[in-house]
């Protein structure tokens, strides 16, 4: 079944205009694979390769419990121990637990809410390219014999040039600055496709609840990772140019790392938490046959948990001499937090006393993740408690309690999740028989391992030792763990095993399998290179369940909008974010190496800072920039209207400030703005606490500060001329004004350089954190500069035509986003130089 | 502005306004307890109760003067969030009423 309608004038990208609807959306085969940009191919990468990170650090894992099976253990030398346990954290965190996330919220998103797409699917690409790459970079350092040994969280000085002279923290720095690119980019897509394109009538309220975890998730990411980046470019030029940002000596401060670590780390266990959560609850109705109960319950608990965990993480810094004060604002946040994590749990629980569930696969790793999540989240709040903390601070009760979270709150989840949407991978349901041992072994396996922890914790077993004495009480209950963990694994391996023979022996399965609500269903399982042939209006939140019609009929003629293709292109429905109302055609790539060149280029210039090779680095900046430049200099789509049907005659990508692009710049902006608040921080927590140290800095330039807080505000303003003109097609205005916006860059990012010129960045952690501050905006600068040229080219060279302004359009966002950055670094360095900054 | 919308405000409110209060309290708290000793403690506690209960009233606008119209599910939202968040304000502030000094 396909349908093509006729093109008509249209000044956008040619791409398949000779093709069917399938042949626009097909699937590149054989190498050119490589080049998909559809979310069931990229989501899938995310999904697989984020298990054989799994599994490695798994492996990882049962060597660590395999050393500490007896005492006096030789299994392990010291040095690999330490590498060993710092690997399986830096895996399982970083490089398995939200990627694999973001793979199943990257597949399943689109699905569930109606689009044919991510909104942006390069992007996709991109960002798992930047993963492989970073997790490669990581790996490989256990080829050069420097795998990472200073544990998860990188302390300093631990990880410092002094007391970790070679490579190893470089890797682990350079190699997850890399891969969390791909966590942001996948955040800001996330936010943008749930909030820009969903089905008609799909309103907020009407929308999966899995959405709304994953749009919690997203916002977190997009605030919470831009710390740990922050922290690990500082740690990063500190051990490669020598500066001084956390040297005591000369005015720095360790906890600063800990606390950028933790400003990331501690919302990060509820960012691996809510996705998880939100496959519950979305699985659970299926298997009562009710809707979630308390919908606006759950909603609000999301929402609050997403606010309240970023109030927690000097918890983790309990033992390291904070006021007293302080420890108590954090044991509060720490302890509020329980309440909409109960909220939630209670939501899940009224849902399973609404109806009989029905006792599947998927079901028992529910009533698991309900089970031990809970105990985890019982003693998260005893480690709330200051004094608790004290006493199990770095012992193997945290190890247990962290355990519970994760691996109940996540993994159980997860391997639920994996039997019920393993017919969308596969086209085959996994086996119910292997299913039940699969849990079984996990349970039991996981409960032995980790349950008998919080004794050995309680007995006083440190965290991270590589052996211990015999007689301290700790022997037997160390071998049952480490018999515990092998049943853990037993487990593990026999779902890998159930997977893989499902692919070939298992059942093919049918339309809906599981009698489910959510959109992702309505087509058979076996994956096609599209989501809809048209997208259906939607009435409820399960509209399986609500709209009978739409599982009467085959999935293709099904009725809905965006019947066929318009103009060869791939495209979906572009709507309102707030009440879901159709508001342009969306117009989406097809198929491109180009994402995969930028990352690789990235690739090159982080590998060759590994190997000091600067040359080398500026080859990779270059092809990296090369490939933005092509990815954004393809003729604009908008300014035409087309016929969507059902009565819906709509722009194509629409210049509006609900557009998908000016969304997606705002969620932009926000990583940008948590990254330049870190700065801040940093900035004011040396200030605060080291006023000695602070004394001595040099003053900056006045007249310059000055200068650069009047170009930031000219960099707003010629921002915002540059959009009215843009809009109303004065091309010539618009061009002119471009170039304005390009000049008030350059002169703000030359005023703050020059009022920094004084101040010796490798004299004191407040005067290179200064040059940091500067340094960034000067960065983001740079790229205001180089759009500004860069729309300024397209303009010279007709590349825009009439209602084709959406670049400037969102480069009046981008400029006073910039704007106000010079404007807050201009203020600190007017301060410092009037008051001195000490 | 729709119904809808003013329901995703009220729901976005207390949120907001419970970071904006950590942030005021963390930040009192690190200039009255750090080195620099910028405030003593009885302004501590006065400016922290004072954005303790404009900080408790804006989230109790949510809880008590839910947007009419709209959802029902997202009016409960507001409601339960506004209340939590109300609570995490308090519990926020509530160490600075307990202990006399930064040394507790």
């Amino acid at each position: 079944m396909s349908v093509t309608e006729t093109p008509t004038a249209y000044s956008g990208a040619r791409k398949g205009e000779d093709k069917s609807f399938e042949g626009v959306w097909d699937t590149p085969t054989g190498l050119r694979k490589l080049s998909s940009v559809s979310h069931r191919v990229v989501g899938r990468r995310f999904i697989y390769t984020g298990f054989v990170f799994f599994l490695i650090a798994g492996v990882l894992a049962l060597m660590v419990r395999t050393q500490l099976i007896v005492p006096g253990n030789t299994f392990l030398d010291l040095e690999t121990y330490n590498q060993v346990f710092t690997m399986h954290g830096t895996l399982m965190m970083f490089l398995f637990a939200i990627p694999i996330l973001e793979g199943f919220a990257v597949y399943l998103i689109p699905l569930m809410l109606g689009a044919r797409d991510l909104i942006f699917p390069r992007l996709g690409q991109f960002g798992y390219y930047c993963y492989l790459f970073g997790g490669i970079i990581v790996l490989s350092s256990f080829l050069f014999d420097a795998a990472p040994d200073g544990g998860w969280f990188m302390y300093v000085p631990l990880s410092t040039k002094a007391h970790t002279p070679g490579l190893s923290a470089d890797f682990w720095l350079i190699g997850i600055t890399f891969a969390e690119i791909a966590s942001v980019t996948a955040a800001v897509e996330l936010i943008t496709a749930i909030l820009c394109a969903r089905a008609p009538g799909m309103s907020l309220t009407k929308m999966p609840v899995f959405a709304w975890y994953i749009l919690i998730t997203a916002f977190m990411i997009a605030i919470g990772f831009p710390p740990l980046i922050i922290g690990s470019i500082l740690l990063e030029a500190e051990r490669l140019l020598a500066l001084p940002f956390f040297d005591p000596m000369l005015g720095g401060d360790p906890l600063l790392w800990q606390h950028l670590f933790w400003l990331f780390g501690h919302p990060e266990v509820y960012i691996i938490f809510l996705p998880a959560a939100g496959m519950v609850a979305t699985m659970l109705p299926t298997f009562v046959g009710k809707p979630l109960f308390g919908y606006g319950f759950a909603v609000a608990a999301v929402v609050t948990m997403g606010f309240i965990s970023f109030g927690l993480w000097a918890h983790h810094m309990f033992a390291t001499g904070l006021p007293i004060l302080s420890l108590s604002l954090f044991s509060a946040a720490s302890s509020m937090v329980a309440v909409p994590t109960a909220i939630q749990i209670f939501c899940f629980i009224a849902t399973l006393a609404s109806g009989r569930p029905r006792l599947t696969v998927p079901m028992l790793f529910i009533l698991g993740f309900l089970s031990i999540f809970v105990i985890g989240g019982l003693t998260g709040v005893m480690l709330a408690s200051v004094p608790f903390n004290w006493q199990a601070h770095d012992s193997y009760f945290v190890v247990a309690h962290l355990h519970y979270v994760l691996i109940g709150g996540m993994v159980f989840p997860l391997i639920g999740a994996f039997y019920y949407w393993a017919p969308h991978f596969t086209g085959r349901m996994m086996s119910e028989r292997l299913g039940r041992w699969v849990f079984g072994l996990m349970f039991v396996g996981f409960n032995a391992t980790f349950l008998l922890m919080h004794l050995t914790g309680l007995r006083g077993m440190p965290r991270r030792v590589a052996t211990y004495a015999e007689g301290l009480g700790w022997d037997r209950l160390n071998m049952l763990s480490s018999i515990g963990s092998y049943i853990l694994a037993a487990g593990i391996a026999l779902f890998v095993f159930d997977f893989f023979r499902s692919r070939r022996h298992g059942p093919k399965a049918p339309r809906n399998p599981w009698g489910a609500g959510t959109l992702e269903w309505l087509y058979p399982p076996v994956a096609p290179g599209f989501n809809f042939h048209a997208i259906p209006p939607v009435e409820s939140r399960e509209p399986l369940w609500d709209q009978p019609e739409l599982l009467e009929r085959e999935a293709h003629e099904v009725d809905g909008v965006m019947h066929g293709i318009r103009d060869g292109r791939r495209e979906t429905l572009g709507c309102d974010p707030v009440s879901g109302a159709p508001l342009y055609v969306l117009r989406l790539p097809h198929p491109t190496w180009i994402p995969m060149l930028a990352a690789a280029g990235l690739a090159i210039l982080f590998g060759a800072t590994l190997a000091s090779a600067y040359w080398v680095c500026a080859v990779g900046g270059v092809i990296a920039l090369a490939a933005f430049t092509l990815w954004a200099w393809e003729p604009s789509d908008s300014g035409v209207t087309r016929d969507a049907g059902m009565g819906h005659e709509l722009p194509v990508n629409v210049v509006d400030k609900r557009a998908h692009m000016h969304v997606a710049l705002v969620g932009t902006m926000l990583v940008l703005m948590a990254l330049f608040a870190s700065l801040i921080f940093g900035l004011l927590y040396l200030w605060n606490i080291r006023p000695d140290a602070a004394e001595t800095v040099t003053r900056p330039g006045l007249v310059a500060a000055a200068v650069a807080v009047v170009a930031g505000i000219a960099v707003a303003v010629f921002g915002q001329f540059t959009r009215r003109t843009a809009v109303s097609d004065r091309n010539l205005g618009a061009m002119a004004l471009s170039l304005l916006t390009a000049a008030a860059a350059v002169a703000s990012a030359g005023a703050l350089g020059l009022s920094l010129m004084p101040v010796d960045p490798w004299a004191s952690a407040l005067g290179a954190t200064l040059w940091a501050t500067g340094g960034f905006t000067g960065i983001v600068l740079f790229v205001l500069l180089y759009w500004a040229l860069f729309n300024a080219a397209r303009r010279l060279t007709r590349r825009t035509g009439p209602g084709q302004s959406m670049p400037d359009f969102n480069l009046a966002t981008f400029a006073k986003g910039s704007g106000l950055m010079v404007v807050v670094a201009g203020a600190f360095f007017i301060a410092g130089a009037m008051g001195g900054v000490g | 502005m729709s119904d809808l919308t003013r329901q995703i405000v009220a729901i976005a409110r207390p949120g907001l306004t419970w970071a904006v209060h950590f942030v005021a309290i963390y930040a009192l708290i690190s200039a009255s307890c750090a080195a620099r000793a910028m405030i003593g403690h009885p302004t501590l506690v006065i400016a922290g109760g004072a954005v303790t209960v404009v900080a408790v009233a804006a989230c109790l606008w949510s809880v008590f003067a839910p947007p009419a119209g709209g959802s029902t599910d997202l009016r409960r939202a507001a409601v339960w969030g506004g209340l939590v968040f109300a609570l995490a304000c308090v519990a926020n502030a509530s160490a600075l009423f307990l202990f006399q000094g930064c040394g507790g």
